[in-house]
């Protein structure tokens, strides 16, 4: 039993691909965990939900790869497995 | 479109009285040419340096190398829109070249100031480093030049440039009056039907996300170097000079581009091979997923609306840019067009594979090996007896000391051989 790893990541396949186990789908390259564009407020509640899932991902029993999505209803643990 | 390239053979370039060709010797006008350089007030230091192939020298840092070419005959101008050039469409009509010889921009001005993509190309005219860099066996005339320190980074990069394209320009235009020893016609004539329908998608990367320069920094195309949705040529234009533009890959500076060797064998096997249908350019370094497969979709769509049934992908980073230049390899195979995919590797010892993301659908791919130049075993590389450039190098992993660039230095960080120069051999074990 190791130590469990959630990733958040904009180009979330190469992460899935590079055999992360829990990634947790960002934003962009630039901003990861948020958008600048929706204004401080909701930029904050965006990164928020995005670690939300990540911590969420943390507790998630996963058997390979699988990408968590923080834009789907909260809270966001439906897993879809790499193709 | 039919582009006839006349080329002058150089043997041997000399500092002399007049700017001119003969008999494959190149005399170079120092003072009226600096002059010319030096009239352009965002310049404040240049200087012409030679350095010729087998001589203990190291050009450093090197920023780009440029063939001199002129257009004799036809519409525009070589090297068309970048630094405020013509932008009218190239290909048509006479080009000359001079060839064996390189236009070396030698300059400290960054890239752009968003940190990372650091200076960090060298040449060396003899030693280990020389033989496998293809641009060290040319004779360079290296235009050491710095700008008004205290123009912006764009205004730099721009005038940096301008200054080596008015040293290019110069050389070749020494050959307008003259008659072509060697002469060569480019033009996608029709051809026997039952031939297969090939395109060569080039992708470049592109600056815009991560540093905001809109032109000055990478290759670019016609000037520009933002991403953009995929882009067509007629291979004649990038012959003029259309993709061109100071890179951070000694494999991609604008007389790799020029003399792309993929290019030119799939060009010359037109009509006896192939049926060769033009050239999609596509710019990579988007920055989410969906943008990264929308522009592989594209450049597969444009692909296939040309009636393309196999198509050679080359690419010119590292890093996530390897995604659109993968899933535009995968939307083709699976819209019917057949990929080659000519590419270096990672190195295979860590926990990354050798390709980022190995999808089932490249399956016809062509190794120029390790990018990582510390795997090809040339450490150190020895030292020189003349620098040509800043004879103090930035060093370390965190690039806190200098170390005198004569060297002995580390082999550099990457050999990126993009475009299939390679003077490597390999073994398949």
């Amino acid at each position: 039993m190791g130590i469990p790893v959630a990733m958040i990541s904009a180009i979330y396949n190469l992460a899935l691909t590079t055999g992360a186990n829990r990634v947790i789908r960002g934003a962009r390259i630039e901003h990861v965990c948020g958008d600048p564009d929706l204004g401080p407020e909701k930029d904050f509640a965006y990164g928020l939900q995005i670690v939300r899932t990540a911590l969420q991902a943390l507790e998630t029993d996963v058997s390979g790869p699988t990408l968590f999505d923080p834009d789907e209803s909260a809270p966001a643990r439906e897993a879809v497995h790499a193709s | 479109m039919r582009l006839e390239i006349g080329t002058f053979p150089v043997h041997d370039v000399v500092f002399g009285a007049q700017t001119q060709w003969r008999d494959g010797l190149l005399e170079v006008a120092r003072d009226e040419i600096l002059d010319a350089v030096r009239s352009d007030p965002r310049i404040a230091k240049a200087d012409l340096e030679l350095a010729k192939p087998g001589e203990s020298v190291r050009i450093w840092p090197v920023r780009d190398v440029v063939e001199p070419r002129v257009k004799v005959e036809g519409p525009g101008v070589v090297y068309p829109g970048i630094c405020g050039r013509s932008i009218t469409t190239v290909g048509e009509g006479r080009t000359h070249r001079l060839s064996g010889v390189g236009v070396v921009e030698v300059s400290e001005t960054p890239w752009h100031e968003s940190g990372g993509d650091h200076l960090f190309v060298y040449l060396d005219m003899s030693g280990p480093w020389s033989k496998i860099i293809p641009t060290s066996s040319l004779i360079n005339l290296c235009v050491v030049v710095e700008p008004d320190p205290n123009l912006g980074v764009d205004a730099r990069n721009d005038a940096v440039h301008n200054a080596v394209l008015t040293v290019s320009d110069r050389l070749a235009a020494a050959t307008v009056h003259q008659d072509p020893p060697e002469r060569e016609i480019f033009e996608l004539t029709d051809v026997d039907p039952s031939l297969p329908k090939v395109v060569y998608i080039l992708c470049l990367h592109s600056p815009q996300a991560m540093s905001g320069s809109p032109a000055t920094f990478c290759t670019s195309t016609y000037g520009l170097t933002q991403l953009t949705p995929p882009w067509l040529f007629h291979p004649n234009e990038i012959l003029d000079g259309a993709i061109t533009g100071p890179y951070r890959t000694a494999f991609a500076t604008s007389w790799t581009m020029a003399n792309n060797p993929a290019l030119l064998d799939l060009y010359r096997r037109h009509g006896t091979d192939f049926n060769f249908l033009g050239v999609i350019a596509t710019r990579t370094e988007w920055t989410t997923q969906h943008e990264k497969e929308m522009t592989a979709n594209q450049t597969a769509k444009v692909a296939k609306m040309l009636g393309a049934e196999g198509a050679l992908i080359t690419w010119d980073a590292g890093g996530n840019e390897f995604i659109e230049v993968i899933r535009t390899l995968q939307a083709c195979e699976r819209s019917g067009i057949k990929t080659v995919f000519l590419t270096s590797e990672d190195d295979p010892t860590g926990s990354a594979p050798t390709l980022l993301e190995p999808v089932p659908e490249a399956d016809a791919i062509v190794s120029t090996s390790f990018f990582r130049a510390d795997l090809l075993g040339l450490d150190p590389l020895p030292p020189v007896d003349r620098v040509i450039g800043n004879p103090q190098k930035i060093s370390g992993r965190l690039r806190d000391h200098y170390v005198p660039t004569a060297g002995p230095l580390p082999a550099p960080q990457r050999y990126d051989d993009h475009y299939g120069f390679s003077k490597l051999s390999s073994i398949e074990y």
